[in-house]
């Protein structure tokens, strides 16, 4: 019934602060040891939707990449153009294909200036993509240093409608004038020191992201706790994700073909892919794809009332009459909006907005509806 | 009833002193007639964590002890429900099918799963004892 070894594991830099101070319940994310939740994940999953939570992700990688050769580098591997990127901008998310126009991993890049970029890897692939930009750097030649940064700051993520308000008590007015996808680097939180700042995350809510030194980010985490802010886990952040529609690798995106359509099917939106650039790893078996058309699209599902607590999971197959029509790549049950949800790929002949499919769970069948992302609307878009 | 507690890696779960147990984490509780009452333990709610829906066996199902009688729907997984005794459904609780958090809020009471009518009352009382249940998780440490 239960799997629950977690040694061997990699802990984050503030565990002891969340299992002695917060009595996080703690378990196995990526080869990292994480709070998946503190006080229950539904609970938690409705403070960043109403309130503001703050979740600790320092197990995501963090990567530096700096020298002459950067940006012409990481136009190299990424689909997005990043070539109009601002400096203390975050570009937005990009993807990194293989030749075969599969994922690699979703990345979202960081502009310090022309020549140093940072740039947040899932922490599934940070090992794989550490290993990718050298070889890339090597082939080509390009005159690019590569840092690892993951264990030398600590991150959190605070989210929610209340984040802005909040963080005005500790960190003061300019909080305000930090617009969506901007950072700041040097300034402090609370009179602590803080590397960045910046206004983003992955839940669909407005929101703040913080690195700092692990000595720091302890005093950061007291100050924003003693402000009202709650400690939510990585379970709900799940849940969060999967009703924006943002992709996780080895559900929705992977690298072996033979499990995974190419990155044209998965409509990864905001910007990533840029027909207009040339010369990233990948470009034609992409172009050839969207020359030829994609088989498969990925999807919202929502399960209808009658089967809210029908959840939906990862591998679970849908149908229309006999037919298999696709697969579901997450699922789970979503309190905000009091139903089973998941996303899917499906054939693109039965991929119609508002039509009932059918899930089978242990071999009987439940009635869901195909909807577009996000599958929580009227989320705030910041300035 | 009087409950203890046992520690695992910091994290303590309630035992009721009054319940016997499976190896794959339900309590039952003998009652009259020889109906067995069962449920999930605390260890098992709190491994799970939230708990979001439940399939619940049919009354009048006749089960061997052991058997998939449902299953358990949490935000991180599906687990079986396993039967604790042999014997025939005789009662199911429905108000879980609305309110699936009362196997977290209260696993033992409010919470409690199936009754079951037992074939062979023996059954019974070769599931594990509290004491018996406890060590079994001191000894998995």
């Amino acid at each position: 019934m239960f799997a629950k070894s977690t040694k061997g594991v990699n802990r984050i830099p503030l565990w002891e602060f969340h299992v002695r101070e917060l009595g996080a319940d703690m378990g196995e994310f990526a080869g990292w040891e994480v709070p998946m939740m503190y006080t229950g994940a539904l609970q938690e999953h409705m403070i960043v939707r109403t309130d503001a939570g703050v979740f600790d992700v320092s197990h995501m990688g963090r990567i530096r990449v700096s020298g002459p050769d950067a940006e012409p580098f990481l136009q190299r591997i990424f689909t997005k153009n990043i070539a109009k990127t601002k400096e203390y901008h975050l570009s937005g998310p990009t993807l990194v294909l293989n030749a075969y126009a599969r994922v690699k991993d979703d990345e979202m890049p960081y502009k310090v200036s022309d020549e140093e970029w940072l740039v947040v890897v899932n922490a599934l692939y940070r090992d794989k993509m550490l290993k990718y930009y050298e070889n890339v750097i090597k082939t080509h030649n390009f005159d690019v240093r590569v840092e690892d940064l993951t264990s030398k700051y600590a991150m959190i993520a605070i989210q929610g409608p209340r984040s802005a308000e909040i963080l005005e008590k500790i960190c003061g007015d300019w909080i305000h004038d930090l617009r969506a996808l901007q950072f700041r680097i040097g300034e402090s939180v609370s009179e602590h020191d803080a590397f960045l700042i910046s206004r983003s995350g992955w839940t669909g809510e407005d929101g703040f992201e913080i690195w700092a030194e692990p000595k720091n980010m302890v005093d950061i985490y007291r100050a924003l706790l003693k402000a009202g802010v709650k400690p939510v886990g990585i379970i709900c952040r799940d849940m969060l994700r999967i009703e924006m529609g943002y992709v996780l690798g080895e559900h929705e995106y992977g690298e072996d073909p033979l499990r995974f359509p190419p990155a044209n099917s998965l409509r990864y939106g905001l910007g990533a892919i840029d027909w207009n650039k040339r010369g990233f790893v990948g470009e034609e078996a992409l172009r050839a794809y969207r020359r030829e058309g994609v088989r498969w699209v990925r999807v919202g599902i929502k399960m209808r009332r009658k089967h809210a607590r029908a959840v939906i999971r990862q591998g679970y197959k849908l149908y229309v009459e006999d037919q298999v029509i696709g697969w579901m790549t997450s699922g789970t049950y979503s309190p905000y909006l009091k139903t089973a949800i998941g996303q899917a790929y499906v054939d693109v002949r039965y991929a119609i907005f508002g039509d009932i499919v059918e899930v089978e769970i242990r071999g009987k069948r439940y009635e869901g509806k195909i909807v577009e992302f996000p599958l929580v609307r009227g989320r705030p878009v910041v300035r | 009833m009087s409950e203890v507690e046992f520690e695992v890696e910091g994290k303590k779960y309630v035992v009721r002193t009054d319940l016997r147990y499976t190896e794959t984490e339900e309590w039952a509780k003998k009652e009259e007639d020889n109906r067995v009452r069962e449920g999930i333990t605390d260890y098992a709610q709190k491994e799970l964590r939230d708990i979001v829906g439940i399939e619940l066996p049919e009354v009048g199902t006749e089960v061997k002890k052991g058997d998939s009688i449902g299953s358990i729907e949490s935000v991180k997984a599906v687990s079986d429900l396993y039967a604790a005794v042999s014997g025939r459904i005789v009662e199911v609780n429905e108000r879980l099918l609305e309110e699936p958090e009362l196997l977290n809020k209260d696993p033992y009471g409010d919470g409690w799963i199936v009754i079951i009518e037992m074939s062979d009352p023996n059954e019974y009382e070769q599931l594990l004892t509290p004491e018996a249940y406890i060590e079994k998780h001191k000894e998995s440490k």
